[in-house]
């Protein structure tokens, strides 16, 4: 299982989260991150084009054409049905993590 | 599952995907600048990043080694060749011995249920038989549970069809024969339990697809046709297809219905008689029915046949229950056979594997520049030693296509010599394509790791693994040769040795009284008969008796007790002038009085053996019950068999009750052929039902023969396959050696040294594991070469003389493969080798 506190192994849930409302383009899903982040987190694109490859190979993400807002034939990534339930595995399980870092911060 | 299949989706459309890819990548770096940033980093990485996500990293680095393997092997065309070459006969020769293995005892017969056809044989601690009396057979027929069908073969002599020259093999079989084996007929039917299980049914004959086509040209309305077999009268009521597969293997031409046999065969008693094995037995076992289990069961049935004919079941006698749905049933006695030529084939296989190994090495030192330049720009060790194994491997790849074409040709070759039955194929089946990856795997293992290991640790310089080739090469190799000397040493022994008797002019006729239901008094009034009407024949110069006839149908060994210890000899009962007929001279006493009783003849082996030093006349033989003297000793002769090497023959004369077993032999003083036709008069004038089996000595002679010359033929030819192929690796790897201390030569020889004095220095470091190579190789071939007894014909197994060619030949080569190169680096211009570097 990824250890989900370190930024490189979330970028899947990251990934999977934000394309949750539907289906992007590369190049947004790195933006859409970064706002989202309030832009903290700036996703390297040499990690998001072998990540997108991985989780399209794992089957969590299909590609299908579609036309960019500049006029360009690009990709869009959408979520399967795979790639939800793996959010919600990922989720839960950076839930628990982050619990326990809290509740060990707070007590020690 | 659908990772796997999404992977390989992946891997097919590889370059689209990729394509798309780069274009998600370019459009992302346009947005990118676009924003006013630029920090895409180096595109190819990143591909080869998203690429390696896939998880084909490996199968990609395969090809690559690959490609640059065959790279590799194209730029040395000659190395390649010679290497492929090797390996390709080293693999071939036991693909072939396999495939030979395969066909005969692995591969299940074209038939229903193959696997559920038994053999069932006679057994016990002290005898076996494969044969067994009808009346058993039908016993267990009628009681066996375990076995679903029981069929029965019963052999006869060839019988003559109409007025033909040649006579055609002939079985008897249980009508549900046929049936069992799922046949169908290609024109009319087969026998069946509704037309032809009764005797009184009219008389049946079906045709095999061969005797079909020679004997009657194909034509589809010979079936109905009414043919005499001996002169019995028979309608051919079907023709087996082409692939028909017999059990027992090679089949005969015609089958009847076993019940018909006493008409065929008029006066036989073979059906009602307990006493002769006649019927070769098989079984089906009935669904879900161990063979163990069947023989549990026939057992319990053997014990019950002993209350009711205690003469017909033997002393622990049990029925033998052994897979029958192939070509042949391996007998134990076959299986040491088969394990022996597995052991020569796979020394053939070492021989090369060593040899390529001592290439390899060799090449290494041409590729030590290369291999340097590797390194240097960082290929870890590990990356080479698996670049030199992908090498390895594509040439056992290579190899092995070629070895395994190189048996299927020789197969279909033997095949086609031996004129196999129509179902059997040359084209290898599963069976023989695995063994053919494992021979691969093996071989490249063996030949590749060794040499692989020590060039990407750069230490070629270490001898003990060249010690260690040579001296497997030359142990295999003077196996090999060893072998095949002493096969090549009997043949030559039974081709210029005389057998002990005059085989050219003599011819045997053999009635087969017995089977016949001849009694002993019709029996002596027959031969009486006939040996008179052969007198009579002009050019007849001797007739005489004996019981089993020089190079007959039954080899027969017995044990007999002199002065308290038990002696093999190979026994006889014979007419008071066989001796003089057979051109057998006496050495000592007399030959027999007609009929004589306690009196033995022996022959001068035997006499030499068993009583050294001292007068064998008037010696004692047998146990307490019967004691013979020795009345005479003749010359050796081999009889019985041709292979019986000690000729260690004893003759008693033949008694009243042989008379039905006995066996005419004429000496004639012309051509023996010549007296057949007369002879075949003769007998159909004296008894028309019979049908004497005629043979001439000189015939069966040079057939016996003819299969020794072809058995020492391709022993030498292994041999001298063996021989070469070490031949090649030695001149190999000294020159390897000697390349390698070039320098050290020329300084050597620069500062004055004798050129022999460099040379013996140079290749010191083989005389060992030459010398051990040999003895052990020596040590191996005195085991391994007891098997081989019954092939040597008169030759023992330690022949010294077979032994010494063998080992000097090898050295010779040996020594003729080391001063080649070693000569050429002497001749070569020393200034030039010291001002290289």
């Amino acid at each position: 299982m990824p250890d989900p506190v370190s930024p490189a192994s979330a970028l899947p849930m990251l990934i999977l989260r934000v394309l949750q409302t539907g289906g992007l383009h590369g190049y947004a899903i790195a933006q859409r991150i970064h706002l989202l982040s309030s832009e903290v987190l700036a996703v390297e694109e040499g990690l998001l084009y072998p990540t997108l490859q991985k989780m399209l190979l794992k089957g969590w993400v299909e590609a299908e054409w579609g036309i960019s807002e500049t006029n360009r034939r690009v990709r869009f990534y959408r979520m399967t049905a795979k790639g939800r339930q793996q959010l919600k595995k990922e989720l839960h399980s950076y839930d628990r993590v982050s619990q326990a870092i809290r509740d060990v911060l707070r007590t020690a | 599952m659908r990772d796997l299949l999404r992977k390989i989706h992946y891997l097919i459309n590889r370059r689209r995907l990729d394509e798309e890819l780069e274009n998600d990548m370019e459009f992302h770096r346009e947005m990118s600048a676009r924003a006013g940033r630029n920090n895409f980093g180096n595109v190819l990485r990143l591909r080869e990043q998203a690429y390696e996500a896939s998880g084909w990293m490996w199968l990609d680095r395969l090809m690559r080694d690959l490609r640059y393997g065959i790279r590799i092997l194209a730029r040395a065309p000659g190395f390649t060749l010679v290497a492929v070459l090797v390996l390709a006969i080293g693999i071939g020769v036991n693909v072939a011995a396999f495939s030979l293995f395969d066909m005969i005892a692995l591969k299940p017969l074209p038939v229903p249920q193959a696997d559920r056809i038994v053999r069932l044989e006679r057994r016990s601690p002290d005898n076996y038989t494969s044969e067994m009396a009808y009346p058993s057979f039908d016993f267990y027929r009628e009681h066996a549970k375990t076995l679903s069908a029981t069929m029965a073969v019963l052999g006869v002599p060839p019988m003559q069809i109409d007025d033909d020259l040649q006579p055609t093999s002939a079985s008897f079989v249980t009508p549900n024969y046929f049936t069992e084996l799922g046949t169908q007929a290609v024109y009319g039917r087969m026998l069946n339990a509704a037309n032809d299980a009764s005797p009184s049914a009219p008389p049946a004959v079906v045709l095999s697809y061969g005797l079909w086509q020679r004997r009657f040209g194909g034509d589809p309305a010979v079936v109905g046709r009414v043919i005499h077999l001996n002169q019995k009268s028979a309608t051919v009521v079907g023709i087996t297809p082409y692939e028909f597969a017999s059990l027992g293997g090679q089949g005969p031409d015609i089958w009847m219905p076993i019940a018909q046999q006493p008409y065929f065969i008029e006066h036989s008693t073979v059906l009602a008689d307990w006493n002769s094995g006649s019927v070769r037995m098989w079984g089906k076992l009935a669904p879900g029915v161990s063979a163990k289990a069947a023989e549990e069961e026939l057992r319990s049935l053997t014990n019950l046949l002993r209350g009711e004919h205690p003469d017909a079941v033997w002393k622990d006698e049990f029925i033998q229950v052994s897979a029958g749905g192939h070509l042949q049933v391996i007998t134990p006695e076959m299986y040491r056979v088969a394990v022996m030529i597995g052991v020569l084939t796979l020394l053939i296989l070492i021989v090369a594997c060593a040899n390529l190994g001592g290439l390899m090495l060799a090449r290494a030192v041409s590729r030590q520049h290369e291999m340097g330049i590797r390194i240097a720009i960082g290929a870890g060790r590990w990356r080479i030693f698996r670049q030199l194994c992908t090498e390895s491997l594509l040439l056992g790849v290579i190899s092995s296509a070629a070895g395994l074409a190189l048996a299927c040709a020789v197969m279909q070759i033997v095949l086609r010599k031996i004129n196999a039955p129509g179902w059997l194929s040359a084209v290898p089946d599963w069976r023989v394509v695995l063994f053919t990856i494992a021979m691969t795997v093996v071989a490249t293992f063996c030949f590749g790791l060794l040499p692989a290991l020590q060039i990407a640790r750069q230490r070629q310089q270490k001898t003990i693994a060249r010690q260690l080739l040579v001296g497997a090469q030359i142990a295999a190799s003077s196996v090999l040769l060893i072998l095949a000397a002493l096969l090549v040493h009997a043949t030559h022994h039974a081709l210029y040795t005389d057998p002990g008797f005059g085989y050219e002019q003599i011819i045997s006729i053999d009635p087969q009284l017995s089977h016949h239901g001849y009694t002993t008094t019709a029996a002596e009034t027959y031969l009486d008969a006939m040996q008179a009407r052969l007198r009579a024949i002009p050019g007849v110069s001797a007739v005489s008796l004996v019981q089993l006839p020089p190079m007959g149908h039954i080899v027969s060994r017995s044990e007999t007790e002199i002065r308290g210890h038990k002696v093999t000899a190979y026994p006889n009962w014979v007419a008071p002038d066989f001796f003089r007929t057979m051109g057998i001279p006496l050495r000592l006493g007399r030959t027999f009085y007609p009929e004589e009783k306690n009196a033995v003849v022996v022959s001068e082996s035997f006499a030499r053996a068993q009583w050294p030093g001292e007068n064998p006349l008037g010696q004692m033989l047998g146990d307490g019950t019967t004691k013979d003297t020795v009345i005479g000793v003749v010359g050796d002769a081999h009889i019985n068999a041709l292979s019986n090497d000690d000729a260690t023959e004893q003759y008693w004369a033949a008694q009243k009750e042989n008379m039905p077993d006995m066996v005419l032999i004429a000496r004639s003083s012309g051509e023996p052929g010549s007296l057949v036709p007369a002879v075949k008069a003769m007998s159909a004038n004296l008894d028309g039902s019979l049908f004497p089996e005629i043979r001439q000595l000189k015939v069966l002679y040079r057939r016996d023969v003819e299969q020794i010359a072809r058995v020492a033929a391709i022993a030498s030819f292994v041999g001298m396959v063996a021989v070469s192929l070490a031949a090649v690796g030695i001149i190999g790897l000294v020159a390897l050696i000697v390349t390698q201390r070039t320098k050290e030569i020329a300084i050597r020889m620069a500062l004055g040294a004798q050129p022999g004095a460099v040379l013996t220095a140079v290749l010191h470091q083989f005389l060992w594991p030459t010398l051990v190579g040999l003895a052990v190789g020596a040590g191996f071939a005195a085991l391994g070469s007891k098997f081989l007894r019954v092939a040597l014909y008169g030759v023992s197994n330690l022949d010294p003389a077979s032994y010494t060619t063998a080992i000097v030949v090898l050295s010779l080569i040996v020594a003729a493969s080391m001063l080649v190169p070693a000569a050429r680096t002497l001749r070569m211009n020393l200034g030039s080798i010291l001002h290289h570097d």
